[in-house]
């Protein structure tokens, strides 16, 4: 018998973890959910918007509209990736799952990569279809193929990844409600932070805090906290700058991309780490 | 020993102050039917667990065929039925087993024959397509011990294979376990239905509080007259 041939477990469990996915009724139903409401943007597009007596060129609401989307379902779908892995270690316990695969000569670091790919596959997929549907929307009506949208949205996946380890981290030391809320806290204060800043760094802003010619302002606490942050908000803004072809600008220390994929790296080792001190029940 | 298949080596294991394995040495030999006795929270499943690398000894060391049971490598050759074995309920019997053959290694198409083979061996045949949630208690037990036999495991592990059956799902158990004996396998038996293990092991290791107190055949742990249920309560409740 061939045993061993090529074997390869990690995509063994990662095809399994899909297939579970997948196959739970709360999952289809949020999946329809999202859908049905990307399919109800479509009415953005047809309308004819006038504003203040003037009407408005149909294409560049068309075009925002698609920009707003985009943004909304990068976010929604961080949150949908992080309700995902909250409970996959606990239900892979409760199933006998979890000791099933590594009474096999299976090691742990493979059973939690290809957990984590898994979740990122199906997160990436749920984002991508989403993602997709607003892309023909804007074909069908506009007559524009924005095929950079997938390309953004792809780039949006590193922030899946990014929530996917800090819950299946933090759900190995906390209750999974709890991680699930660290993850969603991080996420809204790098949101809220990134608002805070092109606010203050807008034209209006910068005109009402003139600071006189040679005067240096001194890094604060606060600013490297916000730079060291993880730049959710700012990889998801980079990302549509590149849709719409604008420049992004970025002062901070390292690019948003670098930045989120420099905390995917800390969170994987943590959660290796963890793992493999972890009991199995 | 050349023909030994486990060995715990000193191990000890701590739960912060609670000591649940206290420096245990034994080996079990090729071929051998194991039981490993105790009552609740002697430590039995602690040794399981350790053995296959769920949970780590604070000291010591255990080997199974030679491997350090660290080393995934060791895993090749076992085959585990936990104590209360759960299965995903969305899955049939058969889907399950399909899953466990592929984790060992093997192709879909010999994944399917190792199936086969195993579902035959347990009798479940009737029931492979039904989903795990419509399962008895029995069935489950049953497709457990159908998934640690897949992969040709030469060392059986299986830790309190009986509990929540009734009699006849006892009585059967026991039989499967029979029809194995003969065939080359190893068996590591934990369990507290002293009067089946007096019927089907060959040898027994009695442990409480996580002390091994003694280790020896069946046959010489009995005194004459004596049932292996005296003898446990004798040494458990450190009677002379």
């Amino acid at each position: 018998m061939n045993l061993q041939k090529a074997h390869n477990p990690i995509l063994s469990i990662l095809k399994y973890t899909l297939a579970d996915e997948i196959q739970h009724k709360s999952f289809i139903v949020l999946f329809l959910i999202c859908a049905a409401f990307v399919f109800l943007t479509r009415g953005c597009y047809n309308d004819n918007f006038v504003m203040n007596g003037q009407v408005l060129n149909a294409q560049a609401i068309g075009w925002f509209v698609s920009k707003a989307s985009f943004h909304v379902i990068a976010a929604a779908v961080t949150l949908i990736a992080a309700l995902l892995s909250m409970r996959i270690f606990r239900r892979d316990r409760d199933e006998g799952i979890q000791s099933c695969i590594l009474a096999k000569p299976i090691a742990r670091w493979q059973y939690v990569a290809a957990k984590t790919l898994g979740l990122w596959m199906l997160s990436l997929l749920f984002m991508l279809v989403l993602h997709s549907i607003i892309l023909f929307i804007t074909l069908l009506n506009t007559k524009t193929a924005i095929f950079s949208f997938l390309f953004a949205s792809l780039l949006c996946s590193s922030n899946l990844l990014f929530v996917i380890l800090a819950v299946l981290f933090l759900s190995l030391l906390l209750p999974e409600v709890i991680a699930f809320l660290c993850i969603l806290g991080v996420s809204i204060v790098s949101y809220i932070g990134d608002g805070i800043y092109a606010a203050s760094h807008s034209q209006m802003a910068q005109a009402m805090v003139h600071q006189p010619q040679g005067y240096e302002q001194s890094l604060t606490w606060w600013q490297v906290v916000y730079y060291l942050w993880p730049k959710l908000s700012a990889v998801q803004q980079w990302a549509t700058a590149l849709i719409s072809g604008e420049t992004f600008r970025w002062t901070g220390l390292v690019h948003p991309l670098v930045n989120v994929l420099l905390y995917c790296l800390l969170m994987a080792f943590l959660l290796f780490m963890r793992f493999e001190r972890e009991d199995i029940v | 020993m050349s023909n030994t298949v486990i060995e715990f080596n000193n191990v000890t294991k701590r739960y912060g102050s609670l000591t649940a394995v206290d420096a245990v040495t034994l080996s079990v030999a090729q071929g051998e039917y194991f039981a490993l006795l105790g009552p609740n929270g002697a430590g039995k499943t602690t040794l399981v667990k350790m053995m296959l690398d769920f949970t780590r000894p604070t000291s010591g060391t255990i080997s199974v065929n030679g491997i350090s049971s660290t080393n995934t490598a060791c895993r090749n050759a076992i085959g585990y039925l936990a104590e209360n074995h759960r299965m995903p309920p969305h899955l049939s019997g058969r889907q399950y087993l399909q899953r466990c053959a592929e984790l060992c290694g093997f192709s879909r198409r010999e994944a399917a024959e190792q199936c086969d083979r195993s579902i035959e061996r347990v009798g479940m045949r009737e029931k492979e397509h039904s989903k795990a949630s419509s399962y008895s208690k029995g069935m489950i037990q049953r497709f457990g011990l159908a998934s640690a036999l897949v992969g040709n495991a030469k060392l059986l592990i299986l830790d309190e294979p009986t509990a929540g059956l009734d009699p006849i799902g006892i009585r059967e158990m026991r039989l499967l376990l029979e029809s194995l004996k003969g065939q080359g396998m190893t068996i590591l038996l934990s369990s507290h239905l002293l009067s089946e293990v007096e019927k089907i092991c060959d040898t027994a290791a009695i442990i409480n509080k996580g002390k091994l107190m003694v280790k020896d055949s069946i046959s010489s742990i009995i005194r004459d007259g004596e049932t292996l249920e005296a003898v446990f309560v004798r040494l458990v409740k450190g009677l002379t």
